[in-house]
């Protein structure tokens, strides 16, 4: 692979420092709906990237891709600003494309699977950014760790950000566990391995962590605030129905 | 019929989805479903297991091509287990959870917990096992952190959740490496092929079985709150009762059976067993030293747990896999019973102010000492033959193999002190007639040890019917020289305690001097819970504000 293309792919399945562009385009677009279309398009540009690009990238590039998804796992511990959370998390998932199997690269649009799992990744992640545009008309932002108490007065939306966040953060029967499994059954070492595990863990702990921050505790007597519309909660329940489904259908595959 | 086993997760599961979609028109009264589908859950796990031990022959049931279920004789057993467990829990939740915000949401979680432990225990392949792995630790989240407006609760969930994800990770690597040595998901096909090919290396050229076997055994010390990683443990108790009750009657059990259920791994290894046992003694003897300096009954009971999963654990590394089974379901039962009854004691308590002054509150509570002494020769001679003999005719009667098994020996010691134990207490009560009382209580020891024998006996025959409890109790066999060194270790600590009991009872534990103030020490190491909880903290605090630093330096994106 030349350098020229690996610099397009690493900015589009973002490599440190190139990853700093996504985060700072996705900090631009202000709106929640700009920033879920990003989310789903970025990933896959990287995959139009590789179809062009001159050969499989170099063994010790891996390390690089690793390394990027764990400073992205580490740096998500302690970001209170929901968009920037899932902008860093978006990050480090898709550092870790970069494991997929040889034929992902030999022929990206070849096999269904390697696009889907480019999607599948995404998709939560796109679900998540629409679900913290709520939180943001609400509360005028979405941050956590700042309201707090959201179960007890919006029940809906807290359902729903638990479900996201589950969906986001590799919880299985969600399609995202099985792409991460997928790219560990072509990781080149048990280094690797335990890397991308450890990152996966942090991926929990922080989305727990961030949860704890809107749904958790009494919530504000004065603040009057609506749950989310009925219609609005079936559309994204139907949503992370078709992620579960997606999930089943990944297992499949690797099964 | 064997085809059934389907069914045995999507009844809880159904049930849960039904309680979603009729919970905002039907309110609280569907969750009679839940206990409906626990009932025909429990029936149909009687059924299949009815069948097991009616001699079907084990199969594995495939779903489409995404994967496979067990019809065993383990996962039977379990699935059995935990169909009765969480019916019981079911119906006191239905009263208990009344008044409770989020009445249906707990039985939708609940359900959704019971059919993730039944995918977990007739799991046929290693990615089921894996989801379902998974799925308990965040289900258990849920229920610990049931209660929405509490942030302790959350954050002890929370605890729990991340040592039930760090667990997760071992397992998954095991998986990998499985799957890259014999290109398959499927347990019974990697077992088989282990049988025939024990001997594959792996990273670093190390053997694949160990590695595997260690990774297994560490992902269930995660689960089964082994030292170093039971800290979650005492403090879960913030959640619902009932999810107490789940948890140390069923959930916390699930380090025994992962280490069952990877046996056929576990016959080829050499030194892993060594090292359960290792963890199991000390999680054991750690577990129940913190037990008796705690204060609050609740961690107290939590600590008891530690230390029955540190002895279930040491069970297996001596290789008795199937006592340990047997173990994980009597103490699941009558950790459940306690658990389940705290309230009525509670209630009791509140209604009664005063604990009655009987012979039994003056022996455990007061601990006052025997007025009247025999001579201690007599005590000494009946407190060390009378269990040893009890256990030997049982066990010469009932199972005599166990005498040729170096584990079974070093459990039968085990029983051997806790006989022993039993008599002395009985030498302490107060009572009017003391060879009445010595009757009863030989006679109800010497009942229990037969029963017990007999049962584990049963379950030895039932789970392993292909001869494996022999090559189990051989892979877990210690050399002549270590068992010596081990057999010192505790004749130094027996001798240790009994001066440690007659220091303190000539009144020189008050005496200002080395041993006082090493006593003082250790036992602000218990008050402190060895420290283990702190260290954590330190290093979570430490990662935070690792993390907020590196922010701040990459402001920028």
């Amino acid at each position: 692979m030349s350098t020229q293309s690996l610099i397009l792919v690493g900015l589009f399945w973002p490599l440190f420092p190139l990853s700093l562009v996504f985060n700072r385009v996705h900090a631009l677009l202000g709106h929640a709906v700009p920033r879920a279309v990003l989310i789903v398009i970025w990933p896959q540009l990287g995959l139009l990237a590789i179809s062009r690009a001159d050969g499989p990238p170099p063994d010790w590039l891996v390390w690089w891709a690793v390394l990027s998804a764990v400073l992205y796992s580490f740096r998500i511990l302690t970001v209170r600003d929901v968009y920037t959370w899932v902008g860093f998390l978006a990050t480090a998932q898709w550092s870790l494309l970069w494991l997929l199997p040889d034929a992902a690269w030999s022929e990206p649009y070849g096999d269904p699977s390697t696009w889907g799992s480019v999607l599948a990744v995404a998709a939560p992640l796109a679900l998540l950014v629409l679900l913290a545009g709520a939180l943001d008309r609400r509360f005028g932002a979405a941050y956590t760790h700042v309201y707090g108490g959201l179960g007890v007065v919006m029940p809906r939306l807290s359902v729903l950000l638990t479900l996201g966040v589950l969906a986001a953060v590799a919880t299985p029967v969600f399609p995202t566990f099985f792409v991460l499994l997928r790219e560990l059954l072509s990781a080149p070492s048990v280094a690797v391995v335990a890397a991308v595990l450890t990152a996966a863990l942090v991926w929990s702990w922080a989305g727990f962590r961030l949860l704890q921050g809107l749904v958790v505790g009494s919530p504000d007597p004065d603040a009057a605030v609506t749950d989310v519309p009925r219609v609005v909660a079936g559309a994204a329940l139907v949503a992370l129905v078709g992620l579960l489904v997606a999930g089943i259908y990944l297992s499949g595959e690797i099964a | 019929m064997e085809k059934l086993v389907l069914a045995l997760p999507v009844l809880p599961l159904l049930s849960a989805l039904l309680m979603v979609v009729l919970g905002p028109t039907r309110g609280r009264g569907v969750v009679r479903i839940s206990t409906g589908a626990g009932v025909a859950t429990l029936l149909l796990a009687g059924v299949l297991l009815w069948l097991k031990l009616g001699g079907a022959p084990s199969s594995t049931q495939e779903i489409g091509r995404w994967g496979s279920l067990l019809f065993d004789p383990l996962g039977l057993l379990m699935a059995f287990v935990i169909a009765l467990i969480s019916l019981l829990v079911r119906v006191y939740s239905v009263r208990y959870m009344a008044d409770e915000s989020g009445y249906v949401r707990f039985f939708v979680v609940l359900d959704l917990m019971v059919a993730a432990l039944l995918v977990m225990v007739t799991a046929g392949d290693l990615l089921v096992l894996l989801v379902a792995w998974h799925l308990i630790g965040v289900l258990l989240y849920l229920l610990l952190s049931h209660d929405l407006r509490s942030t302790s609760a959350h954050r002890y969930g929370l605890r729990t959740f991340i040592t039930y994800r760090f667990g997760d990770l071992p397992l998954v690597l095991a998986a990998l490496l499985l799957h890259r040595a014999y290109g398959t998901w499927s347990l019974p096909e990697i077992f088989r092929l282990v049988q025939e090919r024990p001997d594959i290396e792996t990273v670093g050229g190390l053997p694949l079985v160990e590695v595997v076997a260690a990774l297994v055994a560490l992902a269930a010390f995660a689960r089964s709150a082994q030292f170093l990683l039971h800290t979650w443990l005492p403090y879960t108790m913030e959640g619902p009762t009932p999810v107490s009750a789940l948890m140390h009657a069923g959930i916390v059990n699930a380090g025994g059976f992962l280490i069952n259920r990877f046996a056929p791994l576990f016959v080829h290894t050499d030194q892993v067993l060594h090292g359960v046992f290792l963890v199991g003694l000390v999680t054991a003897l750690a577990g129940s030293a913190l037990m008796l300096t705690r204060s609050d009954v609740k961690k107290s009971l939590g600590y008891s747990t530690m230390g029955q999963m540190g002895f279930m654990t040491m069970e297996c590394g001596v290789g008795a896999f199937s006592l340990a089974i047997f173990h994980l379901i009597a103490h699941g039962l009558f950790k459940g019973t306690l658990f389940l009854n705290s309230g009525s004691g509670i209630g009791e308590a509140r209604r009664h102010d005063g604990v009655p002054k009987d012979d039994m509150y003056t022996f455990v509570i007061e601990k006052q000492p025997q007025t009247k002494r025999y001579p201690w020769l007599v005590i000494a001679v009946t407190t060390t033959l009378v269990p040893l003999a009890v256990l030997g005719l049982a066990h010469a009667a009932i199972a005599s193999e166990v005498f040729t098994q170096q584990g079974a020996v070093v459990l039968l010691f085990f029983g051997w002190v806790t006989g022993a134990r039993l008599v002395v207490s009985s030498y302490r009560m107060h009572v009017q007639n003391t060879w009445r009382l010595g009757i009863v209580i030989v006679t109800s020891f010497t009942l229990v040890v037969i029963g017990y024998t007999a049962i584990s006996h049963s379950f030895a025959l039932f789970l392993y019917p292909d001869g494996m409890v022999t090559q189990l109790y051989d892979a877990a066999h210690l050399g002549l020289q270590t068992l010596m060194v081990l057999l010192v270790v505790v004749a130094i600590v027996g001798l240790a305690g009994w001066a440690s009991a007659h220091y303190v009872t000539r009144g020189a534990a008050s005496e200002r001097n080395a041993v006082s103030r090493w006593r003082v020490s250790f036992y602000a190491a218990l008050s402190r819970e060895f420290y283990v909880a702190d260290a954590y903290a330190l290093l979570t605090r430490g990662l935070l504000s690792a993390s907020a630093r590196v922010n701040t330096w990459l402001r920028w994106g």
